[in-house]
């Protein structure tokens, strides 16, 4: 993988990488690479995926009566920037 | 140090000297990142089976009122407004929680080398790791500060710091402990652990914690039973199987050793022992599938982490300059890495061949281990193929059978939620080096009294290493 | 050359629950921002998700009343992006396995039923609401983690038209499910759509517009006329229409393109490790579809068919819930179903109106109304005397009580009546010769002054029969 390739990665997951870190990750994926031919060697033809660790089904689900929620202040206790109890952000741009 | 040992004392004495021993050892270890004065709930009217019984948690467990920061600096300001769901039950027993213990950044390591607040130091010997993630609780406990600390265990981070700091280190079935209120790594992955210094202990605090929490749609409906009191260490027929690939890649003649004995032990007391061999390449592509559906989950999981409604958020002209800012700063270098290969593995395109090949690799696993455990009570292999390393850097092949499987194979109980503890096995110059058992989902019972066995043997339960 | 329109929509809906999809929250529109938020909705690290059993439920229902085949395992993934309205960063939805495939809804277009199917209905959780100011947005956690369900219809429209009869007949239902509050201009439904074009009776479709933001129903029928129009424009003047997303501009009732997305997202679904498969029984479906309030379809079958109503009357019953429940209400009492009808909508709704009254604040009893219509029915009183005490009833009376104070209880007794007719026709001698010789007024001369002596209160048809009896024994 090119080093733009994997900066524009981490951009896709909003954070950004010095050329240094970039590097490092390029040197990983291809001792990924070698470690993901290991996967080749294994035939899972028919193999359904394993989601969870147990294959178990639930038949629990909630009733609908309202319960523990936060006030507002405490909502908005670890918020850095608020203006009449909204989070304030810069203004977003779709 | 027991929970016996606080047990009809006085507790609260015996918790100001656990508060004061953590400060004074953090020179040394950086085992704590946030230190919890007991005075305030030492005022509390204490009732349970954990009666005014020190506790340290692992910094990933929210705790309401009380900065909660997974070491990372995205989250060295969080004050969670909720308790995890094992506080309530901690407290509900009487537990005094005194601190909030080191880790491995966002419990994404195996060394406690990655925490935003420093590395933690091994008390048996202060040049080599702890281990991780759960560094900081193996050490407490290890240091003789507290009888018991919480960890979280993905994909052995509680059961290897374990076996570095001679400690017991508990990893029990998948849903027998809620996640509600814990800071995730990989959700199919997770388990909330603890250590001990005796299999005793280990027991009891199992009856603490599990039990059906409905905020964890993963909780188990299992009854909880009462492991301590039904503690037998007598293992006449219980049959034990050897687990031969992880012997076969341990290059140190030591351990290999130490093991033998211990199962030569065991059969004396009346264990049948069994080897078992698995699929090499199977055991060798665990390593790499752990970590492609370890790295895509945590992505997701810490898709929060934006800094908009908590954390510590950087300056920025537009929102989306404010979640760069504050995940470019905020993560560790090892994070980041996690992250691009993770969602790598996610995109459309590479998901078949990464990500859901990973999946199946995991079946596969999972059923080939379970067959093997069908007919048997216990898989036990040496919990690491070495002691503690130094903190200087030593490399590893990474793609040695060492490293893959001797050094990784506890992941197999992450893979398919089973219950897998380590317990103290001996010591090479002085180190110490565990032993690890894995058994049946839900069948801890089994498990515990295979651990009473061995720690009857070995004598060293209650182990621990003053660091001053 | 000629073009057919292709048309899709895909619809959002809140659902009216209690709590949250996910969370115990409470949410009302209404409420201060941030007060109906907990630390799930919030993303706080280390929280799970946990399933609604009532939003569940209402889809359940949903899937049900529109014909959907339900899948009894409930499975969630996640669909994973960045956005300052997402807390988690990812949003828990339903991607692989929709609870519900494969349904349709009828509209009535051109004089016949078409068939509109519908592909699939998830279940999944909506965004924080945002406020745009000049250089900051406020956020506004509330509407997140509320249930929401998606319907996705096959693009089986063919105009701005039925895209409307189709939204409507959707409303219709899910208003009278009680699912959701469906109201598009308060954003409990939302709508957007799918517009193409292809050469008449062609195979191949063209290339899809997708138009977001509108909140009308007639909004949506005009985006879609005028964007079927534009592209056909396009065609004919030899360019490509563009895969775009456009917005529908009210003022200029114009589609406008909007800023071009780099490429297509790529969601990354993965199955939601924090949620078990949750296994729903045939008991818990089939006690939720037993319990399901009465549809629309429904209601006008049993109206025509066993009321007798027309289908104009009983499409105009259905047409306001709350019309129609207190219909439903009256017709307990089994009372005439025709009468009920035509005095609901040509006299109860005026008088409410006139009262500034809508349907939900009547103060008229279902049981008040019934006597009413059975007063009438029996002949007890005029239909022109049961409008009036009608419009007495609005102070809470019942009508037997204000008949008897206005002294309305119309004459029905057969010898009191005869009594009046034996002296009116002893009184007018003339009248009789008349209509003997073949003046048919005088009949009605004579009915009218037996009205006149009865004050009114003589059932007309009765006096007739007995003047005319009378007159043939004279």
């Amino acid at each position: 993988m090119e080093i733009d390739e994997i900066k524009k990665l981490a951009l896709d997951l909003k954070f950004a990488l010095s050329d240094d870190e970039a590097r490092d990750i390029q040197n990983d994926f291809s001792i990924l690479d070698k470690k993901l031919a290991l996967f080749d060697k294994i035939d899972t033809t028919n193999v359904e995926e394993m989601i969870y660790p147990f294959d178990v089904e639930t038949s629990f689900l909630r009733e609908d009566t309202v319960g523990h929620y936060l006030s507002q202040d405490e909502a908005l206790a670890n918020v850095a920037k608020v203006k009449q109890g909204h989070v304030v952000v810069p203004k977003v741009v779709k | 140090m027991k929970i016996q040992d606080y047990l009809n004392t006085d507790y609260a004495q015996k918790c100001r000297e656990a508060y004061n021993k953590a400060k004074a050892i953090q020179d040394k270890t950086n085992a704590t990142i946030t230190f919890i004065d007991p005075q305030k709930r030492l005022n509390d009217k204490l009732e349970g089976r954990l009666k005014g019984v020190a506790i340290a948690l692992k910094d990933n467990v929210s705790t309401r009122d009380i900065k909660t920061t997974a070491a990372s600096r995205i989250l060295d300001n969080y004050i969670p407004q909720y308790d995890a769901h094992i506080v309530d039950l901690l407290n509900k027993e009487g537990a005094v929680i005194i601190g909030k213990s080191n880790m491995d950044e966002l419990a994404m390591g195996g060394t406690n080398l990655t925490s935003y607040f420093g590395l933690c130091h091994n008390p048996y010997d202060l040049s080599r790791i702890s281990g991780g993630s759960s560094g900081g609780s193996a050490v407490l406990v290890a240091a003789n500060v507290v009888p018991c600390a919480i960890g979280s265990d993905t994909g052995d981070s509680v059961r290897k710091p374990a076996s570095y700091c001679g400690v017991v280190g508990v990893k029990p079935s998948y849903g027998r402990i809620s996640r509600y209120g814990i800071i995730p790594y990989a959700s199919s992955l997770d388990h909330v652990g603890y250590f001990t210094t005796n299999v005793k202990d280990a027991a009891l605090m199992l009856e603490v914690l599990s039990g059906r929490d409905d905020r964890d749609m993963t909780s188990s409906y299992n009854p909880v039973e009462n492991y301590s009191e039904l503690l037998n260490a007598d293992i006449q027929d219980k049959k034990i199987l050897i687990f031969d690939n992880v012997l076969a890649a341990i290059n140190n003649s030591e351990i290999v050793d130490l093991f033998n004995s211990l199962v030569t032990a065991l059969t004396d007391k009346g264990a049948i022992i069994e080897h078992v061999s698995f699929n090499d390449d199977l055991l060798r592509a665990m390593l790499p599938a752990y970590y492609i559906i370890a790295n895509a989950e945590a992505t997701a999981n810490h898709s929060n982490l934006d800094g908009i409604l908590f954390g510590h958020r950087e300056e920025g002209e537009s929102t989306d300059d404010i979640m760069i800012n504050t995940r470019t700063k905020g993560f560790g270098p090892w994070i980041k890495k996690r992250f691009v290969v993770g969602s790598y593995a996610l995109f459309e395109e590479n998901q078949e061949r990464l990500f859901r090949k990973a999946q199946k690799i995991r079946r596969l696993i999972v059923e080939e281990v379970l067959s093997k455990l069908k007919d048997a009570d216990i898989l036990l292999a040496p919990a690491a193929p070495g002691a503690a390393p130094l903190i200087a850097g030593q490399t590893t092949d990474e793609l040695s059978d060492e490293s893959l499987i001797a050094d990784n194979h506890m992941v197999i109980a992450n893979f398919g939620g089973l219950p897998s503890m380590t317990v103290p096995m001996g010591y090479i110059d002085n180190l110490p080096i565990g032993v690890n058992l894995t058994a049946n989902p839900f069948k801890e019972q089994v498990m515990f009294d295979v651990a009473l066995a061995i720690e009857e043997y070995t004598g060293l339960g209650g182990a621990v290493k003053e660091v001053l | 050359m000629e073009y057919d329109v292709v048309v899709g929509l895909e619809i959002h809906l809140e659902l009216k629950t209690a709590t949250k999809m996910f969370s115990s929250s409470p949410y009302a529109f209404k409420d201060p921002a941030n007060s109906d938020t907990g630390e799930i909705d919030l993303a706080h690290p280390g929280t799970l998700p946990c399933v609604n059993k009532e939003a569940v439920r209402k889809a359940i229902e949903a899937c049900t009343a529109l014909n959907l085949t339900i899948d009894p395992l409930i499975r969630f993934d996640r669909k994973n992006y960045y956005y300052s309205d997402l807390p988690k960063g990812y949003q828990i939805t339903q991607q692989f396995h929709p609870i519900g495939r494969n349904g349709y809804i009828e509209i009535f277009v051109d004089g016949k039923y078409k068939k509109i199917r519908i592909n699939r209905i998830h279940m999944e959780e909506d965004t924080a609401k945002q406020f745009h100011l000049f250089d900051e947005t406020l956020i506004d956690y509330n509407r997140a983690g509320v249930p929401l369900l998606e319907l996705v219809s096959e693009p089986d429209m063919a105009s701005g038209e039925e895209a409307a009869l189709y939204l409507e007949k959707l409303r219709q239902t899910l208003n009278y499910l009680e699912v959701s509050d469906v109201k598009m201009e308060e954003g409990s439904m939302r709508c957007d759509v799918n517009v193409s074009i292809k050469a008449k009776g062609s195979e191949v479709f063209g290339t899809k517009v997708e138009i977001k933001n509108l909140n009308s129903i007639n909004n949506v029928k005009n985006a879609i006329d005028y964007e079927a129009h534009r592209q056909q424009k396009c065609l004919e003047n030899g360019e490509a229409i563009i895969q775009e997303t456009r917005r529908f501009d009210e003022k200029s009732q114009t589609t406008v393109s909007m800023r071009k997305k780099e490429g297509s997202v790529d969601y990354k679904y993965f199955p939601e490790p924090n949620i078990f498969p949750i296994r729903l029984s045939e008991d818990f479906i089939a006690d939720i579809q037993k319990n399901m309030p009465e549809l629309p379809d429904a209601k006008f079958k049993r109206y025509v068919n066993d009321f007798g109503l027309s289908d104009y009357d009983a499409d105009l019953i259905i047409a306001n819930k709350n019309l129609c429940a207190y219909f439903d209400e009256i017709m307990q009492e089994k009372v005439n179903a025709k009468l009920t009808a035509n005095l609901l909508s040509s006299e109860l709704s005026g008088i409410l109106s006139k009262n500034n009254l809508s349907f939900a604040d009547n103060p008229i009893s279902a049981h008040h109304f019934a006597a009413l219509v059975k007063m009438i029915d029996k002949g007890e009183v005029s239909s022109k005397q049961g409008k009036e005490i009608l419009n007495e009833m609005l102070k809470g009376e019942d009508p037997e009580s204000i008949a008897k104070e206005k002294g309305m209880k119309q004459l029905s007794d057969e010898s009191a009546i005869l009594a009046i007719v034996t002296s009116v026709l002893d009184d007018n001698p003339q009248s009789i010769s008349d209509f003997k010789n073949g003046k048919d007024r005088a009949l009605g001369y004579l009915v009218g002054q037996v009205m006149k002596r009865s004050k009114g209160q003589a059932n007309p048809k009765l006096a007739n029969e007995l003047v005319t009896k009378e007159l043939a024994k004279r």
